[in-house]
């Protein structure tokens, strides 16, 4: 029952995106069509879920027996940065239709504070492995969603003749990110 | 894989000084970090247990999985006039770390909120007068309740408009720290 | 000096990393909900930046350019990590309302983005006031956007009531939609003022999210 409590505060009440501001780089910039937003999406999501489980295992297992958790930002950005390559490496030798697909948004996810942050809110909500992923995956499919329908509604608007220039592009795309934020408000109710 | 082993030795270099910095930092910074936290403690149990001139944490046995994270015996002279119990309820944003005191007359002598992450301008209100002041003087039976709109019965709390997780989270904490103190130290360790 | 004065004035406002360069969109909206927790995270940002330009400029010559970026982010997270313990220690209070975005400050692509372009570059004294300019111009811009959403969402500024008693605050502005509503007319107002400013028969250059700025984000262009 936690477990997907968890998961649903994730995608819903506390979007990743949405509500906490995590990944708002990639969600502006890399929103502009519902095909790349599909596969950031599915990039982020891939390499949030591994991101949680070897975070845990690298706190858990190196940082607290050895008593240097303090070093927890250096190991994270550290391993998230290998696991990136890593990734990368295994994906391009072993499926070149899913190197196709993700293959160019992989580089961008080093730099993505939601994984980062994943990792960290695990560590600071002293979460168990499974909790991690759940939150992990949670947090992905959140980021998903919103970057996902940001992109829907911006192809949408974007090409709007009657929008005035100032507001065109950029500025709009924040207070349409902001109108979806107050709607995401309203799933608050759904945790008693 | 020869041409990769000199980088790779260098960022082992890097990546070593930079730990080996950061240790000597952490063993600097470690005593005024311990000592804020110690502070912060102790003021928040001078707060809400004004009568104890002095504290002394207690070995209480805590359960496992209890919110229940510290107790500390308020004393006057050699009286115990009530303890000061540190829970750790979840709020909406996360872990919630608060100081609860019950006074040996029966009473909540006052909550003291330490650390929080809620939403700024609705749950972030909770260490408010407003809110947590609501806590004080009331009686530790029967359990306390959160209720939207105005408190009409003894135990009632009112809940923070737009924030009822939060309210019931704080309440939380305060009802077990209430359970823990029926259970564990009413009447004992005197 | 002249070098120094140039840069200042580089990051604070030609190539402000928000208002310009549009960078670290993450911490500009989600900590400004008050001018203190603005300048505070500017401050501390600032600090990062400044330090990680002296120690990059001072190996630049010694790393690898392979290995550069893990390296990079080695001296950047340690920064952070030391900031951290600071704050902690001796700021406790903002530490607290921080959260979680101070280990993030490791992330924000203003700090890589000026190792990358500046620091892997130049000379330390060049590369110091590089970080001190645009960490001032990142602090400025936190600080004005707190500013305008704390005066709006409770009616204070630094906490202290300069609304009057009879304003009703429009709490959403410091939740989460408030901090788009708030960049994004910033950002329409700074779009009106390039259009207005426009040379005749030249399209005016609006906002964008910078991605180019930043080592990692190089990639961005690509599509």
């Amino acid at each position: 029952m936690r477990i997907f409590i968890i998961l649903f505060s994730a995608i819903l009440i506390n979007n990743f995106v949405l509500s906490r501001f995590l990944g708002i780089c990639s969600f502006l910039g890399v929103s502009k069509k519902t095909e790349t937003a599909f596969g950031m999406g599915l990039a982020v999501t891939f390499v949030m879920a591994l991101a949680s489980i070897i975070s845990y295992v690298v706190y858990h297992f190196i940082l607290v027996p050895l008593d240097i958790k303090y070093l927890y930002t250096v190991a994270f950005i550290l391993v998230i940065a290998a696991l990136v390559q890593f990734v990368e490496m295994v994906i391009q030798k072993t499926s070149p239709a899913l190197y196709k697909a993700l293959g160019i948004y992989l580089p961008l996810i080093t730099t993505n504070c939601a994984v980062l942050a994943v990792a960290v809110i695990n560590m600071n909500e002293n979460y168990n492995f499974i909790e991690s992923i759940a939150n992990g995956v949670g947090a992905a499919l959140g980021y998903f969603l919103a970057i996902v329908l940001l992109a829907g509604i911006r192809e949408r608007i974007d090409n709007n003749e009657s929008m005035p220039l100032a507001l065109k592009g950029f500025p709009i795309s924040l207070i349409t990110a902001g109108l979806m934020s107050i709607a995401f408000l309203g799933f608050q109710g759904l945790i008693k | 894989m020869k041409e990769n082993l000199k980088p790779g030795a260098i960022l082992l270099i890097v990546t070593a000084i930079a730990g080996c910095l950061l240790g000597w930092a952490y063993s600097i910074t470690k005593e005024p970090i311990a000592q804020q936290a110690i502070k912060a403690n102790n003021e928040a149990m001078r707060e809400i247990l004004p009568m104890a001139d002095q504290f002394n944490k207690l070995d209480a046995a805590i359960p496992d999985g209890s919110i229940v994270k510290e107790v500390n015996e308020g004393k006057k002279g050699n009286d115990v006039v009530g303890y000061a119990i540190k829970v750790t309820p979840k709020g909406y944003g996360g872990m919630i770390e608060m100081m609860v005191g019950i006074s040996t007359d029966g009473k909540v002598s006052g909550i003291k909120i330490l650390s929080h992450s809620e939403t700024p301008g609705l749950g972030a209100n909770a260490p408010s007068k407003e809110f947590s002041g609501q806590y004080k003087d009331k009686a530790i039976n029967p359990p306390l309740e959160v209720v939207k709109g105005t408190a009409s019965k003894p135990n009632q709390i009112q809940a923070i408009t737009g924030a009822t997780i939060t309210s019931k989270a704080v309440t939380k904490g305060v009802n077990e720290a209430i359970n823990f103190y029926t259970s564990n130290l009413k009447g004992g360790s005197k | 000096m002249k070098v120094a004065l140039e840069r200042l004035k580089n990051g604070i406002f030609k190539e402000n990393p928000i208002f310009v360069q549009v960078l670290a969109m993450c911490p500009t909206l989600a900590v400004t909900t008050s001018a203190t927790n603005g300048i505070g995270m500017g401050l501390a940002t600032t600090a990062v930046l400044v330090a990680s330009n002296i120690a990059i400029s001072i190996i630049r010559k010694l790393i690898p350019s392979k290995i550069r970026i893990p390296a990079y982010i080695v001296v950047i997270a340690s920064f952070v990590t030391l900031i951290q313990f600071l704050l902690q220690g001796f700021v406790p209070g903002l530490y607290k309302s921080l959260g979680i975005f101070i280990p993030l400050i490791v992330v924000n692509c203003v700090i890589l983005g000026r190792a990358e372009a500046y620091a892997s570059k130049n000379g330390v004294f060049a590369s110091m006031f590089d970080g001190l300019g645009m960490g001032l111009g990142f602090a400025l811009s936190l600080t004005i956007l707190g500013t305008i959403r704390e005066l709006l969402g409770t009616g204070k500024v630094f906490g202290f009531q300069v609304m009057p008693m009879s304003y009703k605050p429009a709490i959403i502005m410091i939740l989460a939609p408030g901090a788009f509503f708030t960049l994004g007319i910033l950002m329409a107002l700074i779009n009106l003022y390039r259009i207005k400013n426009a040379k005749d028969g030249e399209a005016p250059k609006l906002v964008e999210p910078g991605c180019a700025g930043c080592g990692l984000c190089g990639k961005c262009d690509s599509k």
